[in-house]
């Protein structure tokens, strides 16, 4: 009777209770499109860094605050047994997609060819293509991101890398390798006349350690200077076999990749050949912990030297959008919060009053105040309910036109566009925390009113009129 | 005599009931004792002013005198709590308003249902109850119509039928008559006297109308908050 009376009572003022449950669904439809797409955000900002480095990165201790200065003091050794524990561990070998070494390297890229000479400083990685090739197809998520294949890196014995754009347009690279909108630097004046080359020595060292291999095609060639581990100056040459353009601007004048092999010959030169690091990408994100608990276990077993770090730790800058996003999606709750709120004071203070003789009535008839209150509640959560099962379809709507439409864009993070999906279903908790929420804020929004009905003196409420 | 049919349905002693505005006192009811027998037809009559409604309402429970006692049934009802009142309210007393007060979004049928279900009643037993009733008061072929489909007549019927359909010792009447016609109000009283005859309830009135008054078995008279 109580459910009865609640939905009768609702409609008798149709117009009313309508607008009320439109309010409602507005705050549901809002929340639960910004909700999606602050989920679509994360997802598409984890997705990238999973795909780029990996859930988990091993490293030797101290690497993480003060190796990437002095990447060659920091190797791990006899890496390839450390992988291979990592690897047959039962525990770990459940979790894991890739694990692959990489070894980073700090320097100087120089361009010294034709009338060409350009140089600046670099930081580069030196890393396996193809698996890095594996970890670019991961999508947990189901982002929708277009995998396009890039082969540029999967030849371990070729010296054949990639460029940031910024590195190539400060090499004067733009023009040999087609970059487009990638502007040749203006020489400036005092340089006019002149040029610089490689110091014929240190040109002899590259063809020493590299021997001779030709460039295949007709692909431009860098010069790479670093210092190797016990302090002598080190060079190769690496064959640009194009541009990857980083999304940050300082990465993307510093940028070079190259084969891992490359990598350790320019850093430990013919030295035991070390890595900085190793990456664990794991098939599932929530295993994060886990993963990272064993692996810290199995090095405390083996007594090894070595640090983990997962990878919002290596990407504040993912920590902060999602602190960004989360900030922004509690003020808009709290904006929807309190607009529900003041609708559902309005409105049910507004049925109280009407009905203030029928309360009368019913007490007389020897209803409990906590029934009156009851009563009242029931409609609010009822109202909310409506509004917010309204506001949760909408959204449906709303979200699979948006996914249908082939919107594309490029979020932070990204080079390239992406589809723009809402795909929500899977994160069922936005969905009945938004709905409980409102329910739960439309409820509570008509306690004061219900109070009042309650408490009102059954001859006053007689002679309401 | 048994002894249901000598004990007073409803006994006052000494009540006071005094309205405040702010400073000023207004003594509605002065020091009023009574006792109304069982089963009969009685009438608080007396001009506007007088202190009838606020008599009706501290006999039905619903206002709190400020001094003496209050006794229905027997039962000391001022030292019932709140929840108890209404509990006992809801068993024992039966309410017709002058403005019928139906719940609009209720049809006849629900509105003679809904005393039947504070007091749990089985939803068989519910329905045979408010059909009966709804005969009773010859208003079967309008159950399901609301409030708002039907007569003033029509409505104040529902209200009896309401006010009967849980049996109580007593059924309060304000002044039942005051918002139908002549016809309707002739009407009306006889259905009462027929339904009071029927369930052996005891009706009080509160009332103008001497049609009521003739036909009461027992009459108080009240005049500036004091039987006369």
């Amino acid at each position: 009777m109580l459910f009865r009376l609640a939905i009768r009572n609702i409609s008798r003022n149709r117009r009313r209770s309508v607008m009320t449950a439109s309010l409602v669904a507005m705050g549901a439809l809002a929340l639960l499109l910004f909700g999606s797409f602050t989920n679509y955000i994360f997802s598409g900002l984890e997705t990238g860094l999973v795909q780029r480095g990996g859930h988990l990165a091993v490293y030797r201790t101290g690497y993480f605050l003060f190796g990437p200065g002095n990447p060659a003091a920091y190797g791990i050794d006899d890496y390839t047994a450390v992988m291979r524990d990592f690897q047959n561990d039962p525990v770990l070998k459940a979790m894991i997609n890739v694990i692959t070494p990489t070894q980073a390297v700090v320097g100087i890229a120089g361009n010294f060819s034709g009338d060409t000479s350009a140089s600046k400083t670099f930081f580069g990685v030196g890393l396996v293509g193809v698996n890095q090739e594996r970890m670019r197809q991961w999508d947990e998520h189901g982002a929708g991101r277009p995998y396009v294949p890039d082969n540029r890196l999967n030849d371990p014995d070729a010296q054949r890398g990639v460029i940031g754009r910024g590195v190539a347009r400060m090499l004067g690279l733009c023009e040999p390798l087609h970059v487009p909108d990638c502007p040749a630097p203006e020489p400036r004046p005092e340089e006019t006349g002149r040029t610089a080359t490689l110091d014929p020595a240190l040109a002899d060292l590259a063809h020493d350690e590299q021997g001779d291999r030709p460039a295949s095609g007709s692909a431009p060639r860098i010069d790479l200077l670093s210092a190797t581990a016990n302090g002598a100056p080190n060079i190769v040459s690496l064959e640009v076999a194009g541009v990857a353009t980083q999304t940050v601007k300082e990465l993307d004048d510093n940028y070079v990749a190259m084969p891992l092999a490359l990598a350790q010959q320019l850093v430990y030169g013919r030295g035991e050949h070390k890595v900085t690091g190793i990456v664990l990408q794991l098939h599932h994100t929530a295993d994060v912990p886990a993963a990272r608990a064993r692996l810290l276990a199995l090095i405390a077993e083996r007594h090894l030297p070595l640090e983990v770090r997962d990878y919002k730790e290596l990407n504040p800058f993912f920590v902060q959008v999602i602190s960004l996003f989360s900030l922004i999606f509690v003020f808009l709750t709290l904006i929807m919060v309190i607009i529900v709120l003041f609708a559902v004071v309005n409105t049910m203070t507004m049925n109280v009053l009407e009905r203030t003789a029928e309360i009368g009535t019913v007490r007389a008839m020897g209803v409990r105040r906590g029934s009156i209150r009851r009563l009242f509640l029931t409609e609010g959560a009822i109202l909310g309910a409506l509004g917010a099962s309204l506001g949760v379809a909408l959204a449906f709507a709303a979200i699979a036109a948006i996914d249908q439409s082939g919107w594309q864009w490029t979020p932070p993070g990204n080079t390239d566009p992406v589809p723009f999906l809402l795909a929500w279903p899977t994160r069922p908790a936005l969905l009945l925390g938004t709905w409980l929420g409102l329910v739960l804020v439309a409820t509570l929004a008509t306690l004061p009113p219900a109070n009042r009905a309650a408490r009102s003196r059954i001859v006053d409420a007689l002679r309401h009129v | 005599m048994s002894e249901s049919t000598t004990t007073p349905v409803v006994r006052l002693d000494h009540i006071a009931r005094v309205y405040r505005a702010g400073s000023i006192s207004i003594p509605a009811v002065r020091d009023i004792s009574l006792e109304i027998r069982p089963r009969v037809f009685s009438v608080i009559v007396g001009p506007s002013g007088s202190g009838k409604t606020t008599l009706l309402n501290m006999i039905g429970c619903i206002d709190v005198p400020d001094s003496g006692r209050v006794e229905i049934r027997g039962e000391d009802v001022l030292r019932l709590s709140d929840n108890a009142l209404a509990d006992f309210r809801a068993r024992t007393i039966g309410y017709v308003f002058q403005s019928f007060n139906l719940i609009p979004v209720l049809s006849a049928f629900e509105n003679v249902e809904y005393p039947l279900l504070l007091l749990n009643v089985a939803a068989a037993e519910r329905r045979r109850r408010t059909l009966t009733m709804l005969e009773a008061v010859g208003l079967e072929s309008q159950a399901k119509q609301r409030p708002n489909e039907l007569s003033g007549g029509q409505k104040q019927r529902v209200a009896i039928a309401r006010a009967l359909v849980k049996e109580p010792a007593l059924v309060l009447a304000d002044e039942p008559t005051a918002n139908l016609d002549s016809v309707t109000g002739t009407a009306i009283i006889a259905l009462m006297r027929r339904m009071q005859e029927a369930f052996h309830t005891s009706f009080i009135f509160s009332t103008h109308d001497p049609r009521l008054m003739a036909e009461a078995d027992q009459t108080f008279s009240i005049r500036d908050g004091m039987l006369v």
